[in-house]
């Protein structure tokens, strides 16, 4: 009975691992494989490593500025997403004033609207104001996506800081935005990293609105480039599983070197999923 | 408690402003819009609730993707949350390979949906696909099938691009074990309990309010799946694996109607309230919190 038990874990979890793993690492070897060794299967490499998949994936799609819009649109959708929800949780935290519950209230909207929904309204709001096909209009609305994760991440981890170290700041005769700033923030860092890192991953991955907030190749980003060069790369499978790698490969760096963080931050943020 | 106005309303305005126009301006022009037969080169004109009566009544189009959306919600709130735990339960056991199991089963979680997408129209390719090259290695014979594009095959295979990948359940279940002590399962230790019994009498209830939070995250992710379906079938053959979002998507670029295309959008968001309510009701979620 006990082997049995031993026996069907280890089949569940093998099947797991297969699922998981092998479509990509078929992927990843078959971006080195010319185009004639993918069509007759097989799954060995007959002319060695064909790195040419890359530099032809790189000519067919302009990979380098989709790279450099992702950069951009993740960093800065993750910087501000950080500055306004840590400012904000600040004061619902350590501030007493009545629209605490309307606040709170508002930064958690996010949660129950699925972004699809907003695709219209959300595409005349920046043609109309002249962001549609704009960087700033996918790291505006990167930065209200996260609210309610990155909300909930820094409420739950201020509340853990003892208030008497700022007591003492006051007392000292430093102000406000001082005690904030020299006394609140650098203890909110561990946070910073887990908030960040999650918003950093729903920038780099999402696809639906920049598909519909962008309209030409210079401002788009690495998701909906596979979507776009899809059928550039129709003929040429090497050099499309090779942009697949490319857009693949950063986000599993992320979140392997900073697992920790990601696994905190997702736990923190869904309590209150 | 600091009482100062001045910096509690510069503190919380950068918050509202960006609410306001991305959540609050969107989410009045979405709902009054929907009463409208807004569309490109004509008068806007009040309706009423035509839009509304025209989806339920007269549109096919939009009751395959509701029937499809919900299909899929039971799907993932259940199999695919009762796969993610069960993972969490086998790896909770500190083996040596938990931790690399764990980073593995995630990493489909951690990619973009388009990529995911990609790497399923690669794999599952009807001429050079892995999966169909595995099965004429198996069988003997040439396989070409065409899964994605297939009318029988395509509502399943676009279901196990996700359905089976529940590494985020097993990572928000096993954050929650860990709050565990060791006492708990030394205690059913020694009254004689078997893993298999605590696992079930001592540990699963125990992660009742995080196993709901995980239905609630997994019924309400296929209310967003725009991105893998866009990538392989474009709800297609035939609506055949037609949703709300992509039909959403479709009514305002293919067919440019904005008012029905909001009207789309209302119901949506209602279908997520009812299943966060339903959900956390199952759960008795609202209880302790």
């Amino acid at each position: 009975m006990k082997y049995l038990g031993k026996l069907f874990v280890g089949i569940f979890l093998s099947i797991i691992v297969i699922i998981s793993l092998v479509p990509f690492l078929w992927v990843f070897a078959s971006s080195f494989r010319t185009n004639g060794e993918i069509l007759s299967g097989g799954f060995g490499f007959a002319h060695g490593l064909y790195v040419q998949n890359y530099s032809t994936a790189f000519k067919l799609a302009p990979l380098v500025a989709f790279y450099k819009n992702s950069i951009i649109v993740a960093i800065l959708a993750t910087v501000f997403n950080i500055a306004v929800c840590t400012m904000a949780a600040y004061v619902v935290v350590r501030c007493s004033f009545k629209a605490k519950g309307l606040i709170t209230a508002m930064f958690s909207v996010g949660l129950i609207i699925p972004s699809a929904a907003l695709i219209q309204p959300l595409y005349n709001t920046m043609m109309n104001t002249g962001l549609y096909n704009t960087l700033t209009a996918l790291i505006l609305v990167y930065t209200a996506l996260g609210m309610p994760t990155t909300f909930y991440i820094m409420v739950s981890y201020i509340r853990t800081i003892p208030y008497t170290l700022e007591e003492a700041a006051y007392i000292d005769g430093s102000g406000f935005v001082r005690t904030f700033a020299t006394i609140v923030l650098p203890l909110t860092r561990p946070a910073f990293a887990t908030a960040g890192v999650i918003q950093f991953l729903l920038a780099w991955n999402e696809f639906q609105l920049a598909l519909t907030l962008t309209g030409d190749t210079s401002k788009r980003t690495l998701p909906i480039a596979l979507y776009y060069f899809k059928s550039a790369f129709a003929s040429d499978y090497g050099a499309m599983f090779a942009a697949t790698v490319v857009v693949v490969v950063p986000s599993i760096i992320v979140f392997i070197l900073l697992q920790k963080q990601v696994i905190s931050g997702l736990a923190a943020g869904s309590v209150k999923g | 408690m600091k009482k100062n106005r001045k910096w509690i309303v510069l503190f919380l305005l950068p918050g509202i402003l960006l609410f306001s126009f991305i959540f609050l301006a969107t989410l009045v022009i979405l709902f009054g819009s929907s009463f409208t037969d807004w569309t490109i080169g004509k008068e806007l004109s009040f309706v009423g609730l035509k839009n509304y009566i025209n989806i339920f009544t007269e549109d096919a189009g939009f009751i395959t993707a509701i029937k499809n959306t919900f299909i899929w919600i039971l799907l993932q709130s259940t199999v695919h949350v009762v796969i993610g735990v069960t993972v969490a339960l086998m790896l909770s056991r500190k083996r040596w390979y938990s931790n690399a199991v764990r980073t593995i089963f995630f990493i489909p979680n951690v990619i973009s949906s388009a990529a995911l997408g990609m790497l399923f129209l690669c794999t599952m390719n009807p001429q050079y696909g892995l999966l169909n090259q595995l099965i004429s290695k198996i069988t003997g014979e040439p396989c070409t099938t065409n899964w994605f594009l297939g009318s029988n095959s395509a509502f399943w295979t676009v279901t196990m691009t996700w359905l089976p990948y529940a590494g985020l359940v097993t990572i928000l279940v096993m954050a929650e074990m860990s709050s565990i002590s060791e006492d708990v399962y030394e205690a059913a230790k020694i009254d004689g309990a078997t893993p298999l019994q605590t696992d079930f009498h001592i540990v699963l209830p125990l992660m009742r309010n995080i196993i709901g939070t995980c239905v609630v995250l997994a019924a309400t992710s296929m209310l967003q799946k725009l991105d893998i379906i866009m990538m392989t079938t474009s709800g297609g053959p035939g609506n055949k694996t037609m949703n709300l979002p992509m039909y959403v998507y479709e009514t305002v670029f293919t067919y440019k109607k904005f008012g029905k295309a909001n009207a789309e959008g209302i119901v949506l968001i209602a279908v997520g309230i009812i299943c966060l309510k339903v959900i956390r009701k199952a759960f008795k979620m609202d209880e302790e919190d």
